[in-house]
């Protein structure tokens, strides 16, 4: 009774917390204005009979290239999920966190981290379930006939199961971090910056070849796809490194929740 | 019943609480009392498992608070103002808090009537004052029916009329037979709910007992606070 109330609880409180939401919009609305952009101009492209002028003219390539945005979203939920507990009021109404609240409800504080990465993996899952089907029926409608779909149908499922888990997972490596830093600021700036702009671990990997096992770096394959970059680990191993990432990350978080005063 | 023994804690070479024991019993309303900093709230911190003591133990009803399965149904409890994400409503916190708990739904529109805040239920806490605050984190702490309640600061930010009610709050709650522990660094507003009185003062207890009989020898409240905590005037009233 007391996991499934717990779960019941933090469910409630991720989805009244305005900040998950952001999360979730950009994941969804950004994923869907990229793909849109991106599905124009691979339509004026075909229409003027430059399809080389693209890397890829096939419509589910072309919602897959807004994936990044899906992890941002992911990230923005891993970390706020935790962050939001010790958001601090201001002194003048007593200074209190949420910690004191939730601590208070629930002692057992694995219960606690548990019920939360269960609420992130949910959340993410459903977000992945909604983003993925529509961008992908955006990039069909505007590109039309006018590009062939180069990506078989259980290739596209396979893909997409891949882009959720390597979501979820990166989600659950964000909520480990803040249980670590207590503060959302550093992993949300680190986490966003890596997974949408420059990703630290592909630089590492032209010093070493070890920074193909960092968790972003094992996962990507998830996405399948990537010829981007060569070498590091296949989809299948690569999975598995980044869930034991985020096993011992979450394995760190209950042990140090555990000790640390609230 | 709370039973504090022999509680200590050190945060690195710093001695917050040395050898703290006292009880609260049921029936009575007990004022833990002493100046800012001399450790009520780490003494209540640990009592509800949220800090770790170094030595000692706290426990309510005979267990430790972490022991509980739905703490919320045996001690309802108040720190640091509301506990309330401030983009939450009043009635979205409490409703996550009451799940938590397996507590029914009802009772979170009955305790925010109770506490008079049945007219901001819809109100994000961010947009709460001081007092509005106290009164959520009091509505959160009579969700499950606690036999007992532990209430860090209570009357902070309250004003005359909220202090009047919270005093019949909770004489009714020991009236019917439930334990009450409320701190204070206010020695006039305690002695006015308290039964039973714990100074602490640098994080040791200095007397312990009912009001009357800590108080006695002393020409006023003000000069018996400040006569065992040491303070301003200390030992020239005695």
């Amino acid at each position: 009774m007391r996991p499934f109330n717990t779960v019941a609880a933090e469910l409630r409180k991720a989805t009244t917390l305005p900040a998950v939401w952001a999360g979730i919009a950009v994941a969804l609305f950004g994923s869907a204005a990229i793909t849109l952009i991106n599905a124009f101009s691979t339509r004026a492209a075909l229409d003027a009979g430059h399809p080389e002028a693209r890397a890829f003219t096939s419509p589910f390539e072309t919602a897959f290239a807004a994936m990044p945005l899906g992890t941002v979203g992911a990230v923005v939920i891993g970390v706020v999920i935790f962050s939001s507990e010790y958001t601090a009021h201001s002194v003048e109404v007593g200074g209190g966190r949420q910690i004191t609240a939730t601590l208070a409800a629930i002692p057992h504080r694995h219960t606690v981290l548990a019920a939360k990465a269960t609420v992130t993996i949910l959340l993410v899952v459903i977000l992945a379930a909604i983003t993925m089907p529509v961008t992908v029926g955006i990039a069909r409608l505007v590109i039309g006939s006018a590009g062939a779909e180069t990506v078989p149908l259980d290739d596209a499922v396979e893909r997409c199961l891949g882009g959720a888990v390597y979501w979820a997972l990166t989600g659950l490596i964000a909520l480990a971090i803040t249980v670590l830093t207590r503060s959302g600021i550093i992993p949300l700036i680190v986490l966003i910056v890596s997974n949408s702009l420059v990703s630290v671990s592909l630089l590492l990997t032209n010093l070493t070849p070890l920074a193909h096992w960092l968790p972003d770096m094992a996962g990507r394959r998830l996405f399948g796809g990537l010829h981007t970059v060569e070498g590091g680990l296949d989809a299948l191993p690569g999975a598995l490194v980044m869930t034991g990432w985020a096993i011992l990350l979450l394995t760190i978080a209950a042990v140090v929740l555990r000790r640390r005063d609230a | 019943m709370i039973q504090i023994d022999g509680l200590s804690k050190r945060h690195g070479s710093r001695t917050v609480l040395s050898d703290v024991s006292f009880h609260a019993l049921p029936g009575r309303v007990t004022g833990f009392l002493g100046p800012n900093g001399a450790g009520k709230s780490s003494t209540l911190r640990i009592l509800l498992g949220l800090d770790r003591p170094t030595a000692g133990s706290a426990l309510i009803g005979g267990r430790p608070y972490p022991s509980l399965r739905t703490p919320l149904r045996t001690v309802g409890s108040m720190l640091d103002g509301s506990g309330a994400h401030r983009s939450r409503t009043a009635r979205g916190h409490l409703g996550w808090v009451a799940r938590s708990n397996g507590i029914p739904k009802h009772r979170v529109g009955y305790v925010l009537e109770q506490v008079g805040l049945a007219g901001a239920a819809r109100t994000r806490v961010g947009r709460f004052s001081l007092g509005m605050g106290q009164r959520l984190g009091l509505a959160a702490a009579l969700l499950g029916e606690p036999e007992a309640l532990v209430l860090d600061e209570p009357v902070n930010g309250l004003d005359p009329e909220g202090i009047r009610w919270i005093r019949t709050l909770l004489r009714g709650h020991t009236d019917a037979g439930g334990t009450v522990l409320l701190s204070s660094h206010l020695m006039s507003e305690v002695a006015a709910i308290a039964d039973d009185l714990v100074v602490i003062s640098g994080g040791q207890v200095v007397a312990a007992g009912p009001v009357a009989h800590v108080t006695a020898g002393y020409a006023t409240l003000e000069d018996a606070f400040f006569g065992l905590t040491g303070g301003p005037g200390a030992g020239e009233e005695r």
